[in-house]
C-alpha cells in the first residue's frame, strides 16, 4: 500500500474519479495550467484536457453558479474555491439554488465544491477560516471533513457519487504535513460515519479536521497521567454520526468538543446541545467545548497561536473534565 | 452612446417566410400569447378570490418577447425563464392546468408545493426553476451552456433577466464568464423599463443595458419587445449562432411593464401617459393586427381560436382545482437526493 | 457543617457467609447519649437476629439507616460523636479533604455533611440515574471528583463491590458484573411506585413486606427440597421408661443445676448415641463424596414468639454431653435464641437436626432437612394411648402407655430406607430402654 502525503491523496482520488467517470470535471482559478494553488492538480489539464480541467476567472459566483448548471444537465463538477474564506463570495448561490434546488424543483445538484480552509501558517483573517458552520444549518447542503490522507480520498469519492452539493473542506494545514497509508484502488468512504481515532474510558473528545492530531496528542500526554481518552473523528458534519457520539459519551459520561473554527455558534454548539437534549442522564460533567476565540484570525504567530486550539489547551480541558 | 444595433420593424409576410414561420406556426405562436394572457388574467381573479396564496406575478406586455424567444428554442435547448416569461413555459408546453395547480400550491404543480408562483419548469423541458434572488439562475444558465460545450452538443442555454436584477454581481460574472469561454448562451433581457418602482435611470446609467455586451467581448442587440416576429427573428438568429459556435448573444427586448410590480402593487408611481401609450403597443393587439393583415385572420377564426383558450383554461382551472393540497407529514421529505435517477434527475 | 470525628456505627457482619443485615430497631435516637457497649440497635440476618452494641461513649449523632432498612454488611448505619469531642463541635469547622481512597468497603476517609451545602452534595445526571436505579444511597459512596463529588466511576465502583460481595453468599445467588462492564450494572430490585402497587391490590388483600428472616427461612426451604431427596419414617415408641426416669430426675435437675429436663432432651441424648453406629445420618453429601464426622453438632430448631419464624441454633460436640449436659445447652440455646443473644457460631455448622412441634400436639409430620445436612428429626407429642403388650405368658393384653413418634425425614440420594429404619429402630431401643448409667 503507497504512502501518500493528505494532499496526494485528494490528488489521487480526484484523478482516480476523472478517469472513472468522464462527466466528472474540475474547474476553479488556476486548476489548469498552474496546477491549481496548491497543486493538487498538476497533470490534470495535460491529461484531461481544456474542458475537463477549466481555468475560471476570479468569479465564485460564476463558479459555484455554472458548477450547479452543469450538475443539472447531468455532468458532475469538483469545482474548486481557492481559499475557503471565498466561500462567502458564493454564499449566496449555493444557500439560495443549489442547495434548495431538489427539495422544491425535484432536480439533484451533485456538485462537489472542494474549499482549502483552515489555519496555522499565518495566513491572516483571509486564508485561514474554517466556515464550515453556517453551511450545516442550511439544508439541502453536505459538508465533508477529513482528517487523515485515507478518509481524504475515500471521502472524495463519496463525494462525487452524492447527488447533493457537497462542501469538501479539506484542511491546507494538513496537505502535506500528514502521510499515511493510503489504498492504491478506489474506495468509498460514508458520510455520516465517525471513525475513532484512539479508544478510552474516562473522556470523550468530538472532533475533525487539523484538530484531531491536536487532540491526539493531548491524549497522549494524560495517557502518561493514566487518563484514558477516546477521540472521535467524525469525518462529515452532515450528516453528523450522533449515534457514535451518544454511544461514547454514555460510555465516558464526560464530553469535550474541539474544534478550530470560533467558538459561538461553531459546530460544537449544536452537538453540544443535542448531546445535553439526548444525553443527559449519562452525564457526569458539564458539556466543555474547546475553540477559537470569537475573533478574526490574526496573521501574527504569538495571536496566532493564541488563537488556534493547542494541544496544551486540550490537555489541561481535559484534565479538568476528568477531575470534575 | 448606444452601440447596440436597433432591429427594424418586420414586414411583410415574405420576409416572415424567410424565417421559416408558415400560417400554422404563427397562428401558434398567437394562441401561445392568448393562452398566456388568459392565464394570468384568471390568476388575478383567483388570487382575489383568495384561491392562490402569498403572492401573484405577471409578464402582461411581455407575451410577444417570451414567446417568441421561446418559439425559437429548439426542444433540446433549456434555459431559465423568470416570472415575466410565463409564455416560455407555455409555448414550451407546460400544460395549464399544471400552471394553475402550482399557483394554488397544489401537488400537480411542477413544484409539488413547496415553492409558489413562477418559480416552476419541467426539466424534461430543459428548463430549470428561476429562484427570488435575481439573477441567480445567470450563472447556472452559463452552467448550461458550458455542460454542452463540455460534451460538444450542438445545444443552446437561454438565460432571462430583467432590468433590475443587471445590475448584481451575478450577471457580471455570468456574462464575463460565457464570453471568455464563448459558451452556447443566449442572454435574454426583458427591459420592462421599471424594477419594482425604479425606473431605468436610477437602476443603470448606460444608454441600454445591451450595451454592456460589448464589455463582455460579444454582441448586443436591443429589439422591440412588443414585436413578436423582431424578436422571434433575433433570437432565431442568436441562437443559431451560439450554436454553431460563434459565442453569446445580448438580447434586450424592450417593453413595458403593464401592471404593477406584483397583484399587490398598483404602480402609482408609473406616470399615466406611459401607460396609456403602450397599451396602444399590446404585443397581443400588434400580432392580432398584423395576422389579419398579412395572414387573413377574420374575426370569425379569431373568435374560434379565443374561445377554444377559454374553454381550454377553464377546464383547466377547473382540473387544477381537483388538485390535492400537499400532506404536511411530507414535510422533511426530499431535503436531499438519493440518487440522480429519482424523477426529474437529469442523469445523461 | 460538617465536624470532623465521628465514629461510624457499621453493619456487623454476622456470621461469615452473611452479606446483609436489617435494621430491626433502634434503640437509642438522634442526640441521645450512649455508652459504649450498650445495646444501640437490633439487627437481622438471614441467620440470627442480634443486638449491635455502641462502639463508644458519645453521642448518637446521626441515623443514616432507618429501621426496615436493608444494607450490606459493613455500610455506615449511624455516626456517633464521641464524648470528647462533642464538647468541641460547636463552630465552623473545615470541609474535609476530598481524597477518599476508592479500596475497601467504607468511606472511612471523607466525613458525611450534616446537611446540604457541601460540595459533595452534588448530583451529576448520570449519578443521579444510576443511583435512583440501582437504590443506592449516595451519602454513603466514597467521592473523588470535585469538591468530593461522588461521580460515575465511583458510583459504579462502589456498585460492584456491593454485588460481588453479594455474589460471594450461596444464599444469594446472584450474577457478578461483567469485567469491564461500567454502564450496565446487574439488574436491580424494582421500585414499585405508589400508583403501581395501588393498581395491583385487590380490594381484601394487605400486603406486607416479608422480613429478612422469612426470606432466608423461604429459600432455604426451596432450596432444601430441591437439593435433597426427601423422604420420611415414622416410629412410635413407648416412653414409659423415659417418663419414669425423668419424673425422678426432674427437681433434681432443677433444684440442683437450675435446668428444666425436658422430653426433647432424652430423645436429643439417644439419638447422639445412635447416630455414632449411624454416621452417615450425620453425614453430608459434597458432590459425589460423602462426608462423616466423629462429632455431633446438634441443631435444635426454636420456633420464635409471634410466628415470626424459627432459629436453629447448634450444640457442638453434643456427642460429648451426657443428660444433663444436652440439657443445659438446649435450654441455654433456646433462652438465647428467643432473647436474639446467640453468637454466629452458635447457628452454624449443625450436622444433624431435631425439631420439636410435638409441644403443639401434632402427631405425625414431614420435616424438612436442613441444609447441608442428610436428615432431621421430628419429635411429635406424647400422647397416652392403648397399645397392645404382651404379658409375660405371651397373652395379649391392652395397656395404656405414654406414645411418642418420631418422624425422620432422610436424603434418599444418600441413606436409603433400611438404613434409616434401621438407625430408628436402635433409637427408639435407645430411648424404651434408657440405660441411666451410660446416659
Amino acid at each position: 500500500m503507497p504512502e501518500m502525503t493528505y494532499l496526494q491523496a485528494i490528488s489521487d482520488g480526484l484523478r482516480q474519479e476523472m478517469r472513472r467517470d468522464e462527466r466528472v470535471f474540475v474547474m476553479g482559478e488556476d486548476v489548469g495550467v498552474y496546477g491549481g494553488a496548491f497543486k493538487v492538480t498538476v497533470g490534470f489539464l495535460e491529461e484531461f484536457g481544456p474542458w475537463r480541467v477549466i481555468d475560471a476567472p476570479l468569479s465564485e459566483i460564476a463558479i459555484a453558479g455554472s458548477a450547479t448548471g452543469a450538475a443539472l444537465m447531468g455532468l458532475r463538477p469538483v469545482a474548486e474555491l481557492q481559499f475557503a474564506d471565498f466561500v462567502s463570495c458564493a454564499w449566496d448561490h449555493l444557500v439560495t439554488v443549489a442547495a434548495k434546488q431538489y427539495y422544491r424543483a425535484g432536480t439533484p445538484v451533485p456538485l462537489v465544491l472542494r474549499l482549502p480552509s483552515g489555519g496555522g501558517f499565518s495566513g491572516g483573517p483571509f486564508h485561514s477560516q474554517s466556515p464550515e458552520s453556517s453551511f450545516t444549518h442550511i439544508p439541502g447542503l453536505k459538508i465533508v471533513c477529513p482528517a487523515t490522507p485515507r478518509d481524504a480520498k475515500g471521502l472524495l469519492a463519496t463525494a462525487v457519487e452524492d447527488p447533493n452539493p457537497v462542501l469538501y473542506f479539506e484542511h491546507k494545514h494538513l496537505y502535506r504535513r500528514i502521510k499515511a497509508d493510503v489504498p492504491e484502488e478506489r474506495y468509498t468512504v460514508p458520510f455520516g460515519k465517525a471513525r475513532v481515532h484512539h479508544a478510552g474510558d474516562d473522556v470523550t473528545v468530538v472532533t475533525w479536521g487539523a484538530m484531531v492530531y491536536t487532540a491526539a496528542e493531548a491524549a497522549g500526554e494524560l495517557r502518561g497521567e493514566g487518563i484514558s481518552v477516546e477521540i472521535l473523528d467524525l469525518r462529515t458534519l452532515q450528516p453528523w454520526d450522533k449515534q457514535a457520539v451518544l454511544e461514547s459519551v454514555a460510555k465516558t459520561s464526560k464530553l469535550l468538543i474541539l474544534h478550530e473554527d470560533t467558538r459561538t455558534s461553531g459546530f460544537g454548539a449544536e452537538i453540544a446541545a443535542q448531546v445535553a437534549e439526548d444525553a443527559f442522564e449519562h452525564l457526569d460533567a458539564p458539556i466543555k467545548r474547546v475553540a477559537a476565540p470569537d475573533t478574526p484570525i490574526p496573521f501574527s504567530p504569538p495571536l496566532e497561536k493564541a488563537f488556534i486550539p493547542q494541544v496544551d489547551d486540550v490537555a489541561s480541558a481535559l484534565r479538568e473534565l476528568v477531575a470534575y | 452612446m448606444a452601440i447596440a444595433r436597433d432591429t427594424e420593424p418586420l414586414g411583410s409576410s415574405f420576409e416572415i417566410g424567410e424565417l421559416g414561420l408558415g400560417r400554422a406556426e404563427l397562428l401558434g405562436m398567437y394562441r401561445n400569447m392568448l393562452i398566456t394572457r388568459g392565464i394570468e388574467e384568471r390568476g388575478h381573479i383567483l388570487y382575489k378570490q383568495g384561491k392562490i396564496p402569498g403572492s401573484f406575478f405577471t409578464g402582461r406586455g411581455n407575451e410577444a418577447a417570451s414567446v417568441g424567444v421561446a418559439t425559437a428554442m429548439r426542444p433540446e435547448d433549456g434555459g431559465t425563464p423568470l416570472h415575466r416569461d410565463m409564455g416560455v413555459h407555455v409555448t414550451r408546453g407546460v400544460e395549464p392546468w399544471r400552471i394553475f395547480a402550482q399557483y394554488m400550491g397544489r401537488v400537480d404543480g411542477p413544484a409539488r408545493g413547496r415553492d409558489g408562483n413562477v418559480h416552476l419548469a419541467l426539466v424534461e423541458q430543459n428548463l430549470i426553476a428561476m429562484v427570488s434572488h435575481l439573477p441567480a439562475m445567470m450563472p447556472v444558465a452559463v452552467g448550461l451552456g458550458l455542460a454542452f460545450r463540455i460534451r460538444n452538443e450542438p445545444r443552446v442555454s437561454v438565460c432571462w433577466y430583467g432590468d433590475g436584477a443587471a445590475a448584481r454581481g451575478d450577471a457580471h460574472e455570468a456574462m464575463n464568464f460565457a464570453g471568455v469561454r464563448r459558451l452556447p448562451v443566449v442572454f435574454v433581457c426583458d427591459n420592462n423599463q421599471y424594477a419594482y418602482s425604479t425606473p431605468p435611470q436610477f437602476e443603470y446609467a448606460c444608454a441600454n443595458l445591451a450595451d454592456r455586451a460589448a464589455g463582455y467581448g460579444f454582441e448586443g442587440i436591443v429589439v422591440d419587445g412588443t414585436d413578436i416576429l423582431a424578436v422571434y427573428e433575433q433570437a432565431k438568429r442568436a441562437i443559431e449562432k451560439a450554436r454553431e459556435g460563434g459565442g453569446p448573444t445580448l438580447i434586450e427586448c424592450v417593453t413595458f411593464r403593464m401592471e404593477g410590480h406584483a397583484v399587490h402593487d398598483d404602480a402609482f408611481y408609473v406616470p399615466s401617459e406611459l401607460f396609456q401609450e403602450w397599451s396602444k403597443r399590446d404585443p397581443i393587439g400588434r400580432f392580432g393586427l398584423w395576422l389579419s393583415e398579412h395572414a387573413q385572420l377574420d374575426e370569425t377564426e379569431q373568435s374560434e381560436i379565443e374561445n377554444e383558450v377559454k374553454a381550454l383554461l377553464s377546464e383547466a382551472q377547473q382540473r387544477a382545482e381537483a388538485s390535492p393540497m400537499p400532506d404536511p407529514a411530507e414535510l422533511e421529505q426530499g431535503v436531499y437526493a438519493e440518487s440522480t435517477e429519482a424523477p426529474g434527475g437529469t442523469d445523461a | 457543617m460538617v465536624a470532623q470525628t465521628h465514629i461510624e456505627v457499621v453493619m456487623p457482619q454476622m456470621g461469615v457467609s452473611v452479606s446483609e443485615g436489617t435494621i430491626v430497631k433502634w434503640l437509642k435516637s438522634e442526640g441521645e447519649a450512649t455508652k459504649a457497649d450498650e445495646p444501640l440497635l437490633e439487627i437481622s440476618t438471614d441467620k440470627v437476629d442480634t443486638e449491635v452494641p455502641s462502639p463508644a461513649d458519645g453521642i448518637l449523632d446521626r441515623i443514616v439507616k432507618l429501621e426496615g432498612e436493608t444494607v450490606p454488611v459493613g455500610t455506615t448505619i449511624a455516626l456517633i460523636t464521641p464524648t470528647d469531642a462533642a464538647a468541641g463541635k460547636s463552630g465552623l469547622l473545615p470541609e474535609p479533604a476530598s481524597a477518599a481512597s476508592s479500596a475497601g468497603t467504607q468511606a472511612a476517609a471523607v466525613s458525611v455533611p450534616n446537611g446540604p451545602g457541601g460540595g459533595r452534595t452534588f448530583v451529576s445526571p448520570v449519578v443521579a440515574r444510576i443511583a435512583a436505579e440501582q437504590s443506592v444511597d449516595l451519602s454513603l459512596v466514597p467521592g473523588s471528583g470535585r469538591g468530593g463529588r461522588v461521580t460515575k466511576k465511583d458510583l459504579l465502583d462502589h456498585i460492584e463491590r456491593t454485588v460481588s460481595a453479594a455474589a460471594e453468599t450461596e444464599s444469594q445467588p446472584q450474577a457478578a458484573p461483567a469485567p469491564g462492564a461500567r454502564s450496565q450494572p446487574s439488574s436491580a430490585p424494582h421500585f414499585e411506585t405508589p400508583g403501581e402497587r395501588q393498581e395491583r391490590e385487590t380490594p381484601g388483600e394487605r400486603y406486607e413486606r416479608m422480613s429478612q428472616m422469612r426470606l432466608g427461612i423461604a429459600e432455604h426451604m426451596r432450596r432444601s427440597l430441591d437439593t435433597a431427596a426427601h423422604a420420611t419414617t415414622v416410629f412410635e415408641v413407648d416412653m414409659s421408661r423415659v417418663v419414669e426416669i425423668r419424673t425422678r430426675l426432674k427437681p433434681e435437675y432443677l433444684g440442683t443445676h437450675g435446668v428444666r429436663l425436658t422430653y426433647l432432651s432424652f430423645v436429643a441424648r439417644a439419638t447422639v448415641e445412635a447416630l455414632r453406629n449411624w454416621p452417615w445420618l450425620n453425614g453430608e453429601v459434597r458432590g459425589e463424596e460423602v462426608v462423616t464426622r466423629g462429632f455431633v453438632n446438634l441443631s435444635i430448631a426454636v420456633a420464635l414468639d409471634e410466628s415470626k419464624g424459627l432459629i436453629v441454633p447448634v450444640i457442638r460436640n453434643a456427642e460429648g454431653l451426657n443428660l444433663l449436659g444436652i440439657a443445659r445447652a438446649i435450654q441455654d440455646l433456646s433462652e438465647r435464641a428467643r432473647a436474639k443473644r446467640l453468637i454466629p457460631d452458635e447457628v452454624q455448622g449443625g450436622t444433624f437436626t431435631i425439631t420439636n412441634p410435638g409441644g403443639y400436639g401434632s402427631i405425625i409430620g414431614t420435616p424438612i432437612i436442613n441444609q447441608p445436612q442428610v436428615a432431621i428429626l421430628d419429635v411429635e407429642a406424647l400422647v397416652k394411648r392403648p397399645v397392645v403388650i404382651s404379658d409375660a405368658n405371651g397373652a395379649d393384653a391392652i395397656a395404656v402407655r405414654p406414645m411418642m413418634n418420631l418422624c425422620l425425614s432422610f436424603d434418599h440420594r444418600l441413606i436409603d430406607g433400611a438404613y434409616a429404619v434401621q438407625f430408628m429402630a436402635e433409637l427408639r431401643a435407645n430411648l424404651q430402654n434408657w440405660n441411666e448409667e451410660r446416659y
